[in-house]
């Protein structure tokens, strides 16, 4: 006999969720917050800044977020094929660097936490170097060969952060190093060992940090990889776009990090540092911010591309 | 479902110093129908010279001018200019001529 007992609301919720065209892609937690198809505008993803005085003086950001561009409604522009498009329709949201160095590009969705627990940022992504580097000063660490193709180790890594704070402030980050500074291949996932560095400790001249250190911890001996070298998809040339699913996963209730999957890799994530402030904010209560951001380790340009996100918290 | 047109502001450039010549970061636009540029400087540009020029770009790597629209001169504080039919990517090229040096931010206001 067919069972037709009524299927319960989770059930239903989950069916629903399922059926929605652009989330059957995704693997979310019971409730979804936020779905960001950027076919529809930036959907909230905006350029981080830092902090400023109450005149309004943009003299006064801290040097290392002053410069982190506006994102842009990309069509995947090529100079080889013209339009490239996303995975679902035409536009992506794209973070470029100045093609200079050290420099970072930024994008932040700005929530708070309608409950502690655990919660997870999904996305599909791609990554390039410009397609056409052509100051001689970029010379390739090694020649074309026909499939290997340089711009490939002209892009520097790109990151996973969030910003939360339940009265205690901490990040979670995750970072690609596709290569090193020096442009030689890495491809592992690292963390910081150490909290990011704020505007307070600036104006209490503790830090002084210049334009193109690394706001996420500008020091390289604050990161530790956590994972083994993963090859991702580059398809060799500047210009063929092949996208990755990534589900990044972190608990609010534990204030510890979960997993992390990109494609088939799924790494367990619970041992990786999440290192908290020891001071106390006012008018971060609930804080729970997500942002992507990209670092070219050459003068040239770096780009991360995010086709559709995916924001859902266990509630 | 009722929906609104897009759009978007961005700061191309923020709390700059602008001196002799510099062109913007590429922006992509294909999704645009029509841009206005501000610029908003810290002061006007007394005794000193800023042009700037649109650009357009098939692929955000070649660039020319955006045909018929003039140069536009900052002349004061706050000035701007608009264009239309200009593909997929914009920037703008710029000069400063004369004695001093111009500071502030260079806003693209989108619309689809």
């Amino acid at each position: 006999m067919t069972d037709r007992a009524a299927p319960d609301y989770t059930t239903m919720r989950r069916a629903h969720s399922d059926a929605a065209p652009g989330v059957t892609k995704f693997q979310p937690l019971s409730r979804i917050i936020a779905h960001d198809d950027f076919n529809s505008g930036t959907h909230g993803w905006t350029q981080l800044s830092g902090n400023y005085d109450a005149a309004g003086n943009l003299d006064t950001l801290e040097p290392q977020m002053s410069d982190f561009r506006p994102p842009q409604l990309s069509s995947c522009n090529f100079y080889d094929v013209g339009t490239h498009g996303a995975v679902s329709g035409t536009y992506a949201l794209k973070m470029a660097t100045r093609p200079i160095k050290g420099h970072t590009a930024t994008a932040i969705r700005r929530l708070t936490m309608p409950v502690r627990g655990k919660v997870q940022l999904e996305a599909y992504f791609t990554y390039k170097s410009e397609a056409r580097a052509l100051d001689p000063k970029n010379a390739p660490p090694k020649e074309w060969d026909g499939n290997y193709h340089p711009s490939e180790d002209l892009f520097g890594a790109f990151t996973l952060g969030s910003d939360m704070d339940d009265g205690t402030r901490y990040h979670v980050v995750a970072r690609y190093m596709n290569t090193t500074m020096d442009n030689v291949p890495d491809r592992r996932w690292w963390a910081p060992t150490v909290v990011e560095p704020t505007g307070k400790e600036r104006f209490d001249g503790k830090v002084n940090y210049s334009k193109l250190d690394d706001f996420t911890a500008p020091n390289p001996d604050d990161w530790k990889p956590f994972t083994e070298p993963q090859d991702l998809c580059y398809n060799e040339v500047p210009t063929k776009i092949n996208w990755h699913y990534l589900r990044w996963q972190f608990d609010t209730e534990t204030r510890t990090n979960v997993e992390l999957q990109v494609n088939d890799r799924i790494y367990d994530t619970s041992q990786v540092d999440v290192p908290l402030y020891t001071e106390k904010y006012r008018s971060l209560n609930g804080l729970l911010n997500f942002y992507f951001s990209v670092r070219t380790h050459a003068d040239v340009r770096n780009f991360l591309y995010i086709d559709s996100a995916l924001v859902s918290i266990d509630w | 479902m009722t929906t609104v047109n897009e759009s978007l502001t961005v700061l191309i450039e923020r709390n700059t110093e602008f001196a002799s010549e510099f062109a913007t970061e590429p922006y992509e636009v294909a999704w645009a129908r029509e841009a206005r540029w501000f610029v908003v400087l810290d002061e006007p540009p007394n005794g000193v010279e800023f042009r700037l020029e649109t650009e357009i770009s098939p692929d955000g790597l070649d660039w020319c001018p955006l045909e018929d629209v003039q140069p536009h001169v900052a002349g004061s504080r706050v000035t701007s200019w608009s264009v239309r039919d200009f593909g997929g990517w914009l920037r703008v090229r710029g000069s400063v001529a004369g004695q001093g040096q111009v500071k502030g931010s260079i806003f693209l206001a989108l619309k689809a």
